[in-house]
């Protein structure tokens, strides 16, 4: 049966166990990172991080708002990113009809950094990203292997706030539908994102809210730190 | 005995074949047989406690051949359920960490370095260095000639790290010795 | 706490403040939700708006430090409105009790007070007694010199206008918290206070709490389901480690350390075992005791006989008033008074106030032993930056420790659950735990007493103490056995059997006990309890997630303490739908409820607040140094010269220590016009020694921050982003700006006076972090507890024009 993530950013307390949690489950390396004037960090998702809690705040009317994102892959029912991958290397992006998971494989390192390019521009969600190393495409891979054995996504287990949620794809829409309704008593904007055409569907508050890069924050600017995180060994003394 | 939401885990990732993602290919049927590289099938579970804040989330460790492979919350402890912390989610890779401490190290008076020392010759030396310091300092009465058996130039600081067990010896050991300059984490 | 972490979800209203839940509990939110969910309303109060701000109903900003002006209107709100729930009120509280005619107040001083020591003499902060020695009481509450009426005449002074004022907030803030939390003075409604550091690091700290337990006696708040005061303990263990009392002042179980004034156990036993006339007082203090002399025979063994007052005279005696804690430790240390020392899995270096002045101590020491997972700034203190280490005396060892899935053992979490940990792995390398570390090393002290003179070997040798660490076999200890064979209520144990309650401990030496409170954790019937994992629950507990038989709870398994105050006097819950204990033919029913007499009606039952002497919940708490009733006063730095309240600027007994590093600002001091806050993260932990050396922490929060409002950094040109340099009187601080809305300037007097804010976990062992935020805190503390004041004192911020500490 198909499964979906419901993602309720209005439970989301920003606490980072699932941020944490996938980089643990998948073994993933840390980048080494700077204080840019903002929480969120690293600023963005990349090859080692298949899920980075986004953080956006603004002040309107004399109320303060601070709201949460935890972004990752949204399984397309249809993914753009598979079928432009197909048009370079056939297999490289895979779908399970049985979970509705876009898993990118190994193949992927058969694409070119152009063609990699390519599938990332192809993401409405704007998540594939490159491993410089490997030359393989990285992004959430629903813990296909947990999935598999009946577990929870590791990101959907750590969260303590009921804000991350797994499971049959009808259940999470029905879910989705009775947060929408408690969420819209204290944020009449909110909304469900893209419910019919994605295996993650985010409740948001106000999707009007841009969580592009953190407020305040030139990515290139400061001490001129490349785009690409560059992975350290830490070494500390 | 009603079943736990573990031991019904356990039970539905039981039997599955096995394949892995190098095997991953064009053929979709081995990414529904995936789950059986799972990293943690067949590892022993332990139950320990979150080393950070005093809601002690309870974690379920998995070790294989000795080794620590992967730590989750535990979904049978009532206050987390299964949840877990940005901190609490690092328990892995705070316990196999290549910055541990892993010998005991010793700075000489006046030193540059650390030079790793048997545990020997280190429990040893401390032991003198309490006793010579304990016989030279210790206070057995006040200016008021009242019984005070005080060791005021030794201190004793932390830590709320330590289990109940390890506190109850090191308050005795302290006390024994005539420690008054004694605080821990809950004063800061 | 005096409830636990699932029971927040029945609160009706929640106050967080004084906390940062979300960030520094986060766990603790999927309770606070749930109870939001349900229809409670999330209050936080704080300076800074929060990942828990976020999550509450609403946020309402306050300057640091003045709490007691924002609470004490809250609690002239409550009287003034009627808001309190008066049946509760006269049962259960000491607002019926009448204060002696020596007690007075007078412009911010309480009766008694000694200017030349600056400390009062309590003693006319008594009650009238009558002829049979108990305490007059006017149940009607109308007496002019009830507690009551006390109460009312203090906070007369906390108008709305007065704390908005001070407080920097708004009226119709103050009104929204004050009337939504009012409202659960009922008998059906429950609130309760979430805090934690953020009320404890002042120089009234202390009475902090104090003014949160009154509001919570008011509004009938204690001994209920979703009430409560509750502390959020910081540390993994620092629950069972203030239990069993790794601090100066206490022996475990919260019992005072022996004075000099106390020579003999008769002597500590008159001054510390309180005595009461009133036949319904429970006044279990009374016990105290049985409780020494069990520790006593835990401590000395053998050796502690009635002959010898069970070793009492081998312990060492505190000066009455002296401080042993840590600021007149590093001040001491800092004078060259201190030799040598321990630090176990403490990274003082950082953690402690005026930091600079803490690591120019410790070159002071002659040898220091370390305990850790990894190097900190505490155990390589000796090669810090600016310091070369041929300059440096110390002789340091850093023994390396045993994490927690290392080793097995039991913790205590914030609600007093005792939790066991099984041991997942070996330690890595050679490390050991701190147990296998400490009883080894004082097996070689005792060897060498044993085998040359030296001072005092009595103490040293005739202790009970173990061969080899093992976690369970100090659990029995901790616990309690027979030390001959015994009947308890009808059944026979044998010497060496475990004490099944401490109901069992005794002052005759029959039993020996480490720690009262955990006395029938580990029984002979079921083992250790805090093994037990069974979730199961009678529906009457299942309606407020009590799990009576998941691991145990100190004392006796009481889930919910003082919970003989959630019943009527006829023992009928007030809350019967929310209900903790009721009497059901005859029995308790519920949970375990402070003592098992029948209800207070029947005559034979006890008042609910069984530690109290007189058995009250203590509107009027004689018990703090530093007055019965709190009242404001500004921290020691403090950006105003004078407040609405009194003409007495900072509290007058808050402790200090002097010396050329503990340089403090005045008052309005025009150098340093800024509030600073300190506070913990969610990614790192406390000092930040163990999560900045987790790559994937380091990764999401990596170099140290200010959080600054908008406002501030136009004033003083600085971009998000910026580098800037933070100045106190004591210390400079770099740091990264973080410009956010959520840092509001405040109204203050009329006047705008911003607030900033500070992460104390980043250190220079690890590179291009920063390093150590508490150069800028002073060495001043609450009277009572001598905790810190880090959570408010004034620098000042600057744009920097090039890195050091945060380069990389």
């Amino acid at each position: 049966m198909a499964k979906a993530f419901l993602i309720d950013t209005s439970r989301c307390t920003a606490c980072r166990g699932c941020q944490v949690a996938c980089k643990e489950w998948h073994g993933l390396p840390a980048n080494r990172t700077r204080q840019r004037g903002s929480h969120q960090n690293p600023p963005d998702l990349n090859a080692y991080n298949y899920k980075v809690v986004r953080f956006h705040e603004d002040l309107k009317g004399g109320n303060i708002r601070w709201f949460f994102f935890p972004d990752q892959c949204r399984h397309c029912v249809d993914p753009p990113c598979k079928a432009e991958a197909e048009g370079y290397v056939e297999g490289a992006v895979v779908r399970d009809e049985a979970t509705g998971a876009v898993v990118f494989t190994l193949l992927t390192a058969k694409l070119s950094p152009q063609a990699c390019e390519a599938v990332r521009s192809a993401c409405p969600y704007d998540i594939p990203r490159r491993d410089e190393k490997t030359g393989r495409l990285t992004k959430c891979d629903m813990c296909i292997d947990r999935v598999a054995a009946g577990m929870a996504p590791a990101c959907v287990k750590a969260c303590p706030t009921g804000a991350m949620n797994f499971g049959e794809r009808s259940e999470m829409l029905k879910l989705g539908e009775r947060r929408l309704a408690q969420a819209k008593k204290v944020y009449p904007e909110a909304a469900l994102v893209d419910a019919d055409t994605v295996h993650t569907v985010f409740l948001v508050p106000d999707p009007r809210v841009d969580f592009g890069p953190p407020p305040g924050i030139d990515l290139h600017a400061f001490l001129g730190e490349p785009r690409s995180a560059s992975i350290s060994e830490p070494s500390l003394r | 005995m009603k079943m736990s939401r573990r031991d019904f885990l356990k039970a539905t990732s039981a039997g599955i074949a096995c394949f892995g993602l190098a095997q991953l290919g064009f053929d979709l049927e081995p990414l529904r047989a995936y789950g059986a590289r799972l990293k943690i099938s067949g590892a022993k579970e332990v139950v320990s406690v979150c080393p950070f804040c005093s809601v002690s989330c309870h974690v379920v460790a998995h070790v294989k051949d000795g080794r620590l492979v992967n730590v989750e919350g535990d979904p049978d402890y009532p206050i987390n359920e299964g949840a877990l912390c940005a901190k609490g989610a690092a328990i892995l890779s705070l316990t196999n960490n290549p910055h541990r401490v892993t010998k005991p190290l010793y700075r000489a008076p006046f030193g540059d370095t650390w030079e790793e020392k048997d545990w020997e010759w280190v429990l040893d030396r401390i032991a003198r260095r309490v006793k010579d310091l304990r016989d030279r300092d210790f206070l057995p009465t006040n200016g008021r000639g009242q019984r005070v058996n005080r060791l005021e130039s030794l201190f004793s600081l932390g830590t709320s790290h330590m289990d109940n067990e390890e506190c109850a010896l090191v308050h005795q050991a302290m006390r024994m010795l005539g420690v008054v300059h004694m605080d821990h984490q809950a004063r800061i | 706490m005096t409830n636990h972490w699932i029971d927040i979800k029945n609160a009706d209203a929640i106050l967080i403040m004084g906390s940062n839940a979300a960030e520094h509990h986060p766990i603790s939110f999927k309770w606070v939700l749930e109870a939001k969910s349900r229809g409670a309303v999330v209050m936080h109060v704080d300076p800074k708006f929060s990942r828990t701000s976020a999550r509450s109903t609403f946020h309402v900003p306050l300057r640091s430090g003045t709490d007691i002006a924002f609470l004490g209107g809250m609690i002239h709100h409550i009287l003034e409105n009627g808001n309190y729930f008066k049946d509760y009120v006269v049962h259960y509280t000491n607002a019926s009790f009448i204060v002696s005619d020596s007690y007075g107040f007078r412009n911010g001083l309480f009766s008694g007070y000694d200017p030349r020591t600056s400390s009062y003499d309590r003693s006319s902060w008594s009650f009238a007694v009558d002829a049979q020695g108990r305490v007059r009481r006017d149940p009607s509450l109308r007496h002019p010199r009830c507690v009551f009426q006390l109460l009312r005449e203090h906070y007369t002074r906390y108008s709305l206008e007065k704390v908005a004022d001070i407080t920097g907030v708004s009226r119709e803030n103050l009104l929204r918290v004050y009337e939504a939390y009012a409202a659960t003075g009922v008998p059906d409604r429950a609130g309760t206070i979430l805090y934690a550091l953020g009320w404890t690091q002042h120089t009234v700290g202390v009475q902090n709490i104090r003014a949160a337990a009154i509001i919570q006696l008011l509004l009938g708040n204690i001994g209920m389901a979703g009430g409560g005061i509750n502390a959020l303990r910081g540390e993994p263990n620092v629950q069972g480690s203030t239990d069993h009392t790794l601090l100066y002042h206490l022996v475990p179980g919260y019992m005072s350390m022996p004075l000099a004034d106390w020579q003999t156990l008769e002597d500590y036993n008159r001054a510390n075992t309180p005595a009461s006339s009133d036949p319904q007082s429970a006044n279990w203090w009374r016990n105290k005791p049985k409780y020494l002399v069990s520790l006593l025979k835990g401590w000395f063994g053998e050796h502690a006989t009635r002959e010898s007052d069970f070793g009492y005279s081998m312990l060492p005696k505190l000066e009455r008033g002296e401080d042993y804690s840590y600021l007149y430790l590093f001040d001491r240390m800092y004078q060259g008074l201190i030799r040598g020392g321990f630090i176990f899995g403490l990274n003082p270096a950082n953690s402690v106030p005026n930091s600079n002045k803490v690591r120019k101590a410790l070159d002071n020491l002659d040898w220091l032993v370390t305990m850790d997972v990894h190097h900190t700034e505490t155990t390589d203190n000796w090669h810090r930056p600016g310091v070369d280490p041929a300059a440096v005396k110390t002789e340091v060892f850093l023994l390396p420790s045993a994490h927690r899935l290392e080793k097995e053992g039991s913790v205590t979490n914030s609600g007093r659950w005792l939790l066991w940990h099984y041991a997942a792995v070996k330690p890595p390398g050679r490390a050991r735990s701190f147990g296998e570390m400490i009883v080894d090393l004082g097996n070689r002290v005792r060897k060498l007493y044993r085998s040359e003179p030296g001072a005092y070997p009595d103490p040293i040798l005739k202790a009970s103490w173990p061969e080899g660490y093992d976690a369970d076999e100090v659990a029995r200890r901790i616990n309690g056995v027979f030390t001959s064979d015994k009947v308890v209520n009808g059944r026979r144990y044998r010497k060496g059997n475990l004490v099944p309650g401490f109901g069992a401990l005794s002052d005759d030496g029959s039993t020996s006990c480490l720690n009262w409170l955990y006395c029938g954790s580990y029984t002979q019937e079921e083992g250790n309890k805090a093994k037990r994992r069974d979730p199961r629950q009678t529906p009457m507990q299942a309606a407020i997630g009590l799990y009576p038989n998941w691991a145990w709870c100190w004392p006796l398994n009481r889930r919910i303490l003082y919970n003989r105050a959630s019943v009527d006097p006829q023992g009928r819950p007030f809350h019967p739908s929310k209900a903790v204990i009721a009497w059901e033919e005859g029995s308790w029913v519920g949970d375990v409820p402070d003592g098992g007499w029948p209800p207070l009606s029947s005559g034979k039952g006890k008042h609910p607040f069984i530690m109290t002497v007189h058995g009250f919940g203590q509107l009027f708490g004689p018990g703090r140094v530093d007055g019965p009733f709190p009242e404001h006063y500004e921290p020691v730095e403090t950006p105003v010269n004078r407040h609405p309240f009194s003409g007495r600027l900072h509290n007058p007994c808050y402790k200090a220590v002097t010396g050329d590093l503990d340089r403090l600002a005045a008052p309005a001091d025009s150098r340093y016009p800024i509030v600073l806050t300190t506070y913990n993260m969610t990614e790192h932990w406390c000092g930040g020694g163990e999560t900045r050396n987790v790559p994937n922490l380091l990764e999401a929060e990596p170099q140290l921050y200010v959080e600054m409002s908008p406002e501030l950094a136009e004033e003083k040109g600085i971009r998000n982003g910026d580098p800037v340099i933070v100045e106190s009187a004591r210390g400079r601080v770099e740091a990264i700006a973080m410009v956010t809305v959520r840092m509001r300037p405040l109204r203050i007097q009329g006047r705008i006076v911003h607030e900033i804010g500070m992460p104390f976990c980043f250190g220079w062992t690890t590179p291009g972090c920063g390093d150590a935020t508490n150069r800028l805190t002073p060495s001043v503390g609450d009277p009572n507890t001598s905790i810190p004041e880090f959570k408010a004192c004034l620098v000042d911020v600057r744009k920097a024009d090039r890195l050091e500490e945060l380069a990389r």
